[in-house]
């Protein structure tokens, strides 16, 4: 009997996964100076400060990331008076909404501080951070683990066109190295290594072995797309930071921006502000994302007996043929199409060659159909 | 649609379709390819030049640009290639029309359409003598070309459709099962906000097999479980004429009738969105040509053995 249909065994089905990656570059000037700042939006609630890759009052314009500020209720910027400390609540709230959703409880049910090392038993705190949330559409499924790096400026003196003086930031090593105990799945350590031929981190502050040239200075959450800068990258190492006092000519601070300290910038100016100051230092992000692609494969296989055939309306004149003159010519039809078909005979996907194929009896094809998910 | 770039490698497109994206967002297990046909929609076989050297036979044939993959489920797959075992087959069946059934029964209307009188009224004034039906002559013969879509019980105009060789060279005697083309049950498309299949008597009404996102319906019949719907044509004369229209070797035949949906009965709302009005048929009265409202539609019919298909132009039609 003629048949149209050719029904897919479990042998004709694979799943696989595949991972896509793009290179993601956020050059500073983007930041800030290009647009001017029009490419900024700032909120009434002052709670973050949103930077997209265009201004954003066109419609062109892609959100790529969010800035904001907190320290924890712990840190000795909360000691600050409430009028001197600007939107000291919000700034605390924060930094536990961060730390919640990132960190997240301990056994009591307290929020757990962030962690320099992720070895939230001990160790150093973060307790005073910047945050980076990166859109999603930025970061798809998530970033790329060791493909993360951000220069920033650390020269002393605030000075937003000059990036004399750099540092890089870096998750250096977090192809082997990463941390998975946080509620948002994997993360990884930020270190900042020396800009080729300076030396702006204090060469107590860096490592040992593979380390020696990075000090660690934040957090990443790959699959959350958030990044933690610790204020250490911004304080000399006097003031508990990683920089050197080289970066300021010998000073005792540096100027993060507006004359204040960083510690002062988060009890002295409001989040936007020091969002603003922060994207000043800021010369260029990158990083490589990820996107989970799960796929179906269907392999249509077409046996030499199958499918020569055509119910095409061309196919036949009065009844016959077009493609033989006599019985005993081979038939023969052309593929353009692919369906594939659930039980009620319902068209569910759909694959289409770039040309025909000729089918003939003397020929076998498989096509694999992928549908990505 | 864009046509796809076909200067190298052959490049295998595939997307899901408008069905296929509402039935996995559905996640009811109602998402599950289980078979594949393939198509040949692009392809004219009226370019095949069997008189050429064969290497040049099919060389217009191979040059013919495709189309990116439509994702409207119903837009696709228009024609299928089929699996016969013989290879030495010359001729195929066909899917055809047959308006000389019965009488004027299955003939299709002047315009080359056949209508459906969605409502009572539009049928016959609901019965009473004269007023504007224009389902029925002045002598209450029900018209050529008109199907009774809401008396359903009463006898109607219906459809039919044959399917076998259309050429003498393979005489009607021929057992068409031996040729591995009988065509034993057939699909039925309709758009499932306009009307219905029922069987030619209006005794038994299909359940579709499936409504897809466009409200097409499919129902799908075949000679073992519908015999009210396809029937073994064992008429062996030779020739077209005595109420047949296959000349060679024949099949089955499809009867069925169209009736009307609720929504077409107590509302215009279709009829304003999807259709038109006009005043040229004659009403009942033998006189007067009355305002009526219609639909433009199509009802596929495929073989499902074959996949050979025919679309019937339906007019769904209602008084003013």
């Amino acid at each position: 009997m003629a048949s149209t249909f050719k029904n897919l065994s479990p042998n004709d089905k694979i799943s696989t996964k595949t991972l896509l990656h793009e290179a993601i570059p956020l050059t500073g000037t983007i930041l800030s100076g290009t647009y001017t700042d029009l490419n900024i939006k700032n909120y009434s609630h002052g709670m973050f400060q949103s930077v997209y890759d265009y201004p954003y009052l066109s419609s062109s314009a892609n959100h790529i990331f969010d800035i904001t500020v907190g320290f924890a209720n712990d840190s000795a910027l909360s000691a600050s008076s409430p009028v001197a400390a600007a939107q000291q609540k919000k700034k605390i709230n924060l930094y536990n909404q961060m730390a919640q959703v990132l960190v997240g409880y301990d056994k009591t049910g307290s929020i757990q501080p962030f962690d320099e090392d992720g070895n939230l038993v001990d160790g150093t705190k973060l307790k005073e951070n910047i945050f980076l949330s990166f859109s999603r559409l930025l970061v798809k499924d998530e970033v790329k683990r060791g493909s993360f790096q951000m220069t920033v400026s650390v020269t002393g003196a605030y000075d937003p066109a000059n990036f004399g003086k750099t540092v890089v930031v870096s998750d250096f090593g977090a192809v082997n190295e990463y941390r998975i105990n946080s509620p948002v799945g994997e993360y990884g350590i930020l270190y900042a290594s020396n800009s080729s031929g300076q030396t702006n981190i204090d060469s107590t502050k860096l490592g040992a072995g593979v380390l020696a040239n990075h000090a660690a200075c934040g957090l990443i959450y790959y699959q959350a797309g958030v990044v933690v800068l610790s204020g250490s990258l911004f304080t000399l190492s006097g003031s508990g930071g990683i920089l050197s006092s080289s970066v300021d000519g010998g000073g005792s601070a540096i100027d993060f921006g507006d004359g204040f300290t960083f510690s002062d910038a988060l009890t002295g100016s409001s989040i936007s502000s020091s969002a603003n100051l922060l994207r000043a230092r800021i010369q260029n992000i990158q990083f490589n994302n990820t996107v989970e692609l799960n796929s179906s494969i269907y392999f249509c296989r077409i046996n030499h007996n199958e499918y020569n055939y055509s119910a095409n309306p061309t196919y036949l004149s009065q009844s016959q043929i077009r493609v033989k003159q006599e019985s005993s010519d081979s038939p023969v039809a052309y593929v353009t199409t692919v369906g594939l078909y659930s039980a009620d005979n319902q068209l569910l996907a759909v694959g289409k060659l770039s040309e025909p194929l000729r089918k003939d009896p003397t020929i076998e094809y498989t096509l694999r159909a992928r549908l990505d998910y | 649609m864009a046509f796809q770039d076909n200067s190298g490698d052959i490049i295998f497109d595939v997307v899901l379709t408008d069905e296929g994206r509402r039935r996995l967002a559905r996640g009811d297990g109602s998402f599950n390819i289980v078979k594949f046909a393939l198509g040949d929609d692009e392809i004219n076989y009226g370019l095949y030049d069997t008189t050429a050297a064969t290497q040049d036979q099919d060389i217009e044939i191979l040059q013919t640009p495709v189309f990116e993959a439509f994702t409207n489920n119903t837009s696709v797959m228009s024609s299928m290639l089929m699996s016969i075992p013989r290879n030495n087959l010359l001729y195929l069946p066909i899917l055809k029309v047959n308006e000389i059934a019965d009488g004027s029964s299955t003939e299709f209307h002047s315009k080359n359409v056949f209508h459906v009188a969605v409502d009572g009224n539009t049928e016959n004034n609901n019965g009473v003598s004269g007023g504007d039906g224009i389902a029925f002559d002045s002598a209450g013969k029900i018209q050529t070309g008109f199907m009774l879509g809401f008396s359903t019980q009463k006898s109607s105009n219906y459809l039919r459709i044959d399917a076998g060789i259309d050429n003498s060279a393979v005489p009607p005697a021929t057992n068409i099962a031996d040729l591995f083309l009988d065509e034993t049950q057939y699909s039925l498309e309709i758009d499932n906000r306009l009307g219905s299949i029922i069987s030619k008597d209006g005794t038994t009404r299909l359940s579709p097999a499936s409504v897809d996102d466009d409200n097409i319906a499919l129902y799908v019949v075949s000679t073992e479980t519908d015999p009210d719907f396809v029937f073994v044509n064992t008429v062996t004369d030779s020739g077209t004429g005595n109420g047949q229209v296959i000349e060679g070797a024949r099949s089955t035949y499809l009867e069925f009738r169209i009736a009307s949906s609720i929504d077409l009965r107590q509302s215009n709302f279709l009829f304003n969105r999807l259709g038109a009005e006009l005043s040229d048929l004659t009403s009942q009265d033998g006189v007067s040509t009355p305002d009526y409202r219609y639909i433009d539609t199509l009802v596929k019919v495929t073989g499902l053995n074959t996949g050979y298909s025919v679309d019937l132009p339906i007019r769904f039609i209602k008084l003013k």
